[in-house]
């Protein structure tokens, strides 16, 4: 699959961050693998993208991060608060709308014949 | 100098391309010190992630440290995109020192004036220490400023970089003309010097010193961050 611009995923990103940190702790190229793998190598953004966009979800209190030494390095997990379990439980009910309504105008038809 | 420090405390080898790849990152970042040594820290075990994996597929350490440098961007581009998260830093770093200088600087001109406006009422407060709305005017703004780059940005709309360093140029201006104001004040007012003026005075002074010194860096960090507002 062709990688997507990140442009295109304006607005969507925060969701997308939570959701790949949903199921556990998570380091910041971790996250990165973790997208890219996860939609078959679409969304494979950078790492200016990712790891700025991490650091605000963790201002805004959504996700929270721990210091860890990892093989002799210093590792920085993030995990999601409870904040951010309900506003990823938020933003899949407006995907979910948002998603419905795009496809039903997108998906090819024949539109019925105007006399 | 930061890009040393890391160097040195992760044990890097001199001819790491790893290490000079955070290096250069480490001299184009601006902000605070200890968030960009948490950034290039983060940034190398995530490098080192990638070049393992790289390693584990069968490349060479030398062309998987390339191709891990290849991924995350040059570091032009990666100084670039945290930019504005370490502008915001800064901003709500020097905001965080002007509410602490608060409480530390006008307990001497409380002291010194002691209104009792319990007494008095609100109106002859405001006589006494006529700052008091400027006071209020500082606070609400590092108050909001605080909070729409914090938790507070869930719900309300986020304060970008620059916002934030108008802010932070306002609240040191206000703090400047209170300072003033107050000085000005005492020193007219004909009352013979005393260890409380004094030391109320020199609290001012140096908050002033310290009020000019922010506008200055603010001014020149804003200015930068329109260029590359405008770059972008």
């Amino acid at each position: 699959m062709l990688p997507m611009r990140p442009e295109l995923l304006k607005g969507h990103l925060d969701a997308l961050l939570l959701a790949v940190l949903e199921p556990g702790p998570q380091h910041g190229y971790a996250v990165i693998e973790s997208l890219r793998s996860g939609s078959d190598g679409a969304l494979d953004l950078p790492t200016g993208t990712v790891y700025p966009a991490l650091h605000r979800l963790e201002r805004a209190g959504l996700i929270a991060s721990d210091w860890q030494t990892v093989g002799g390095r210093r590792r920085r997990a993030y995990h999601l608060t409870q904040a951010g379990h309900i506003a990823l439980s938020e933003q899949r009910a407006l995907w979910d709308q948002f998603s419905t309504a795009v496809t039903a105008l997108l998906k090819r038809r024949t539109w019925p014949a105007t006399t | 100098m930061a890009s040393d420090d890391l160097a040195t405390s992760t044990g890097t080898r001199p001819n790491d391309p790893l290490a000079a790849y955070l290096s250069d990152l480490a001299v184009q970042l601006p902000g605070p010190r200890h968030r960009r040594d948490a950034i290039l820290t983060e940034l190398r075990d995530g490098l080192e992630q990638a070049t393992q994996d790289r390693i584990a597929t069968g490349l060479p350490p030398s062309q998987a440290a390339a191709a891990a440098i290849n991924q995350f961007g040059s570091p032009h581009a990666v100084a670039d995109a945290f930019a504005g998260e370490l502008t915001t830093a800064y901003a709500r770093r020097t905001i965080a020192w002007f509410i602490a200088t608060g409480p530390l600087v006008g307990i001497w001109w409380l002291l010194l004036l002691h209104p009792s406006p319990w007494r008095t009422g609100l109106i002859a407060l405001v006589a006494a220490i006529p700052v008091i709305p400027l006071i209020i005017a500082a606070i609400a703004t590092a108050s909001g400023t605080l909070a729409t780059t914090g938790r507070l940005m869930r719900w309300l709309p986020e304060t970008g970089p620059r916002r934030a360093l108008s802010a932070t140029i306002t609240i040191a201006m206000l703090c400047m003309i209170i300072d003033l104001t107050m000085i000005t004040m005492i020193m007219v007012s004909g009352t013979p010097p005393r260890p409380l003026m004094i030391i109320a005075s020199a609290a001012s002074l140096t908050r002033i010193v310290c009020s000019i010194t922010t506008v200055r860096h603010t001014g020149l960090m804003r200015m930068v961050q329109i260029d590359h507002e405008v770059q972008r």
